[in-house]
């Protein structure tokens, strides 16, 4: 078996699952294939039964034509038909083409092929009569019906109206209007069939890449695949490459994690050397540095993790103003006693692209330092920076630094705490978080309090 | 002084339990988010030292709620997260301090020291009162610049009525801020010790008011 059956799907509960392409593709294709075909199929067919009727009647009217051209009224025995109508079915008897002559008085004729039979007397009205009977074997006929004035050669009257009726059988032709419907409609079923097919096969083609690079993306999944490795139609190629970036991302994101993990254990090693040592002769305050040194390893390793973790997602913008303004609130609680005075000023609008967690953290330890030095006062400002970065200067009026201490209190984490323990470690990691959004921090003097200003750039929009 | 730990790691508890009635706390202790909040909302504790990660409720709504209720004794955060992020939450949700896991005892309990000073409106550590003299953070009593060796009981009751100096104090309030809740209370204890602070620090400092109770002058 191959890896790509033994790993299991993973089932993630954001990822709803609802209906399928390719039963709503077909669904929607066989709707209207049904729908467009069945009105095209009506019309069609009743147009060519149309045609058949037309023609159907044509015949009929030509019929009565000849029978009435060839009809005579004689005195005593009423209509006659003085010529022979050239249609043979008319003498053979129920053969389904009858003819009819009935003058006032009940005088009748009829063609041979009725027989003993009947049509139907006719209306007094009027009004020609073309409809559907039911002939003398029950058969349907079509029946026309005409009223003419015919001439007797003497006697009186020499006018009569006479009622000519002539009746032909439908069967024929609603066995041809049958055979012409069914045709049409197998021929239709047919081709519906095929059109709905088609879409299905048309689908399931068209899907097949999405098919492919699922299997790659499993196999990436499951290790046996560096990348996803296809050629895709131009609408899927978004999504793979999307998805490509997203596995390049992890893998980063994996191996920075590793290096990290690297790091930290490296830098855990020699503390423990030198803390076991530290045991060993039972030197309690060295132990104890080491231990205090071991934290302080800890909780830079820890904020680092969560930085870096942070600084791969992009997109994410935080205000300085709002970070700034609610650290001023919390930083006046908890150095109430002093009574040192937070001013924050800047521009609202103003937004760094960072997160927003990183950016309290910076401006965070950026603030605290400053209220730990300060006198009585302590300013933070968002102002404008270079073209795309914006500068948020904190500056206090405490003692400041001396010519050349900015790079110590920079220098990264642990071995500027060891030289000044407590006051290092916070502005270094604002240092290491600005770098990690690509933006800088620099300490300098400050021009207006005198004290300490530290100064930090990160990309972002005034 | 009488604190409140809520902190559901029960080795932490004991060992800041342990720790705070060696520095002459009383201490209660709850477990979880809801018997914090009541103890909070019922006892007159002078601070509180608040784990945020706790079963029930959480630490930052058991403090929000005490602040809704104008519940004002000082609290101090503790926690195992850190970021800046988690100090202001706290803090602007009413925190008077905030301090990260793992921390140093000694500097709980300086803080705590501090909290408990500046929620009496007492700026400095040391209060003067003519040939005695009172250092809130060493604990650290001294007459005439000589050291007076007082039992845990006798500096709370000192350093109440110091924090408090200028007004009566009743008994009843005395007995509330210096014992803890499971401790059998006697007020006749109270006069036993108001006896030994006389002796050792002198008759004047503590004055009785008739039917108020105790009361120090203000300090210079």
């Amino acid at each position: 078996m191959n890896v790509i059956r033994e790993l299991a799907a993973p089932a993630y509960p954001t990822i709803r699952v609802r209906g399928s392409l390719t039963r709503r593709l077909a669904l929607l294709a066989a709707l209207w294939v049904a729908a467009g075909l069945g009105v095209t199929g009506w019309f069609v067919v009743r147009l060519t039964e149309e045609q058949i009727e037309i023609a159907a009647d044509a015949r009929m009217t030509s019929l009565m034509d000849a029978v009435v051209a060839a009809a005579a009224l004689d005195p005593v025995r009423g209509p006659i038909l003085v010529r022979a109508v050239s249609e043979p079915e008319f003498d053979r008897p129920l053969s389904g083409h009858y003819w009819q002559m009935s003058a006032q008085g009940g005088l009748v004729a009829t063609s041979r092929s009725l027989w003993d039979q009947r049509l139907p007397a006719p209306r007094p009205d009027a009004e020609p009569r073309n409809e559907d009977i039911l002939g003398p074997r029950y058969e349907p006929l079509r029946l026309l019906e005409r009223k003419v004035q015919l001439e007797a050669r003497f006697g009186t009257p020499r006018f009569q109206t006479v009622t000519v009726q002539v009746a032909v059988t439908r069967v024929p032709t609603d066995v041809e209007i049958g055979r012409l419907q069914k045709g049409l409609v197998l021929a239709f079923l047919g081709l519906g069939t095929g059109l709905v097919a088609v879409v299905a096969l048309l689908v399931v083609w068209s899907l097949a890449p999405l098919r492919r690079a699922q299997e790659e993306l499993v196999e990436v999944r499951a290790g046996t695949r560096q990348h996803v490795d296809l050629t895709v139609p131009s609408e899927i190629a978004p999504l793979v490459r999307e998805i490509e970036a997203l596995i390049e991302q992890n893998r980063a994101t994996v191996d920075r994690a590793r290096t990290h993990v690297g790091n930290l254990a490296h830098a855990l090693k020699t503390p423990i050397a030198v803390l076991r040592n530290a045991l060993e002769r039972e030197e309690l305050p060295a132990a104890r540095a080491q231990a205090a040194m071991l934290e302080r390893l800890v909780q830079h390793h820890l904020r680092r993790a969560r930085a870096g973790a942070l600084a791969g997602a992009a997109g994410s913008e935080a205000s300085p103003m709002a970070a700034a303004q609610s650290l001023a609130t919390a930083l006046r609680r908890l150095f109430s006693a002093r009574g040192i005075a937070i001013t924050v000023l800047g521009r609202d609008s103003a937004r760094s692209r960072a997160d927003p967690q990183d950016l309290t953290e910076m401006l965070g330890n950026l603030m605290e330092n400053g209220c730990k030095w300060a006198v009585s006062k302590v300013e933070a400002r968002v102002l404008p920076g270079a073209t795309g970065m914006i500068r948020i200067e904190v500056e206090d009026d405490g003692p400041g630094l001396a010519e050349g201490q900015d790079a110590a209190a920079l220098a990264r984490g642990v071995r500027l705490d060891e030289a000044a323990p407590g006051s290092g470690l916070g502005l270094a990691i604002v240092a290491d978080l600005a770098g990690l959004y690509g933006g800088t921090l620099t300490l300098n003097r400050g021009a207006r309090m005198g004290g300490l200003r530290a100064v930090l750039e990160l990309p972002g929009r005034f | 002084m009488r604190l409140l730990v809520v902190e559901d790691n029960v080795e932490l508890s004991q060992q800041l339990r342990t720790a705070l009635i060696e520095s002459g706390f009383a201490v209660d202790t709850a477990a979880d988010g809801e018997e914090g909040l009541h103890l909070g909302m019922t006892e007159p504790y002078d601070a509180v030292v608040l784990d945020l990660g706790l079963p029930r409720l959480d630490g930052l709504s058991v403090l929000r709620r005490w602040r809704a209720s104008d519940r004002a004794m000082p609290v101090i955060l503790l926690t195992a997260r850190d970021s800046w992020s988690e100090k202001v939450e706290g803090l602007n949700a009413g925190a008077d301090d905030y301090l990260a896991k793992p921390f140093i005892m000694a500097e709980l309990i300086a803080r705590l020291n501090a909290l408990i000073r500046r929620s009496n409106g007492v700026a400095r550590p040391e209060l003067d009162f003519g040939e005695i003299r009172l250092d809130t953070a060493a604990r650290a009593v001294t007459r005439q610049g000589q050291m007076v060796r007082l039992t845990a009981l006798e500096y709370s009751m000192l350093a109440y009525l110091a924090l408090n100096a200028g007004r009566p104090v009743s008994k009843t309030e005395l007995t509330e801020h210096l014992y803890a809740q499971d401790f059998d209370r006697d007020s006749n204890t109270l006069e036993v010790i108001a006896g030994r602070l006389r002796r050792k620090l002198g008759d004047g400092l503590i004055e009785t008011v008739r039917g108020q109770g105790y009361r120090m002058t203000p300090p210079r």
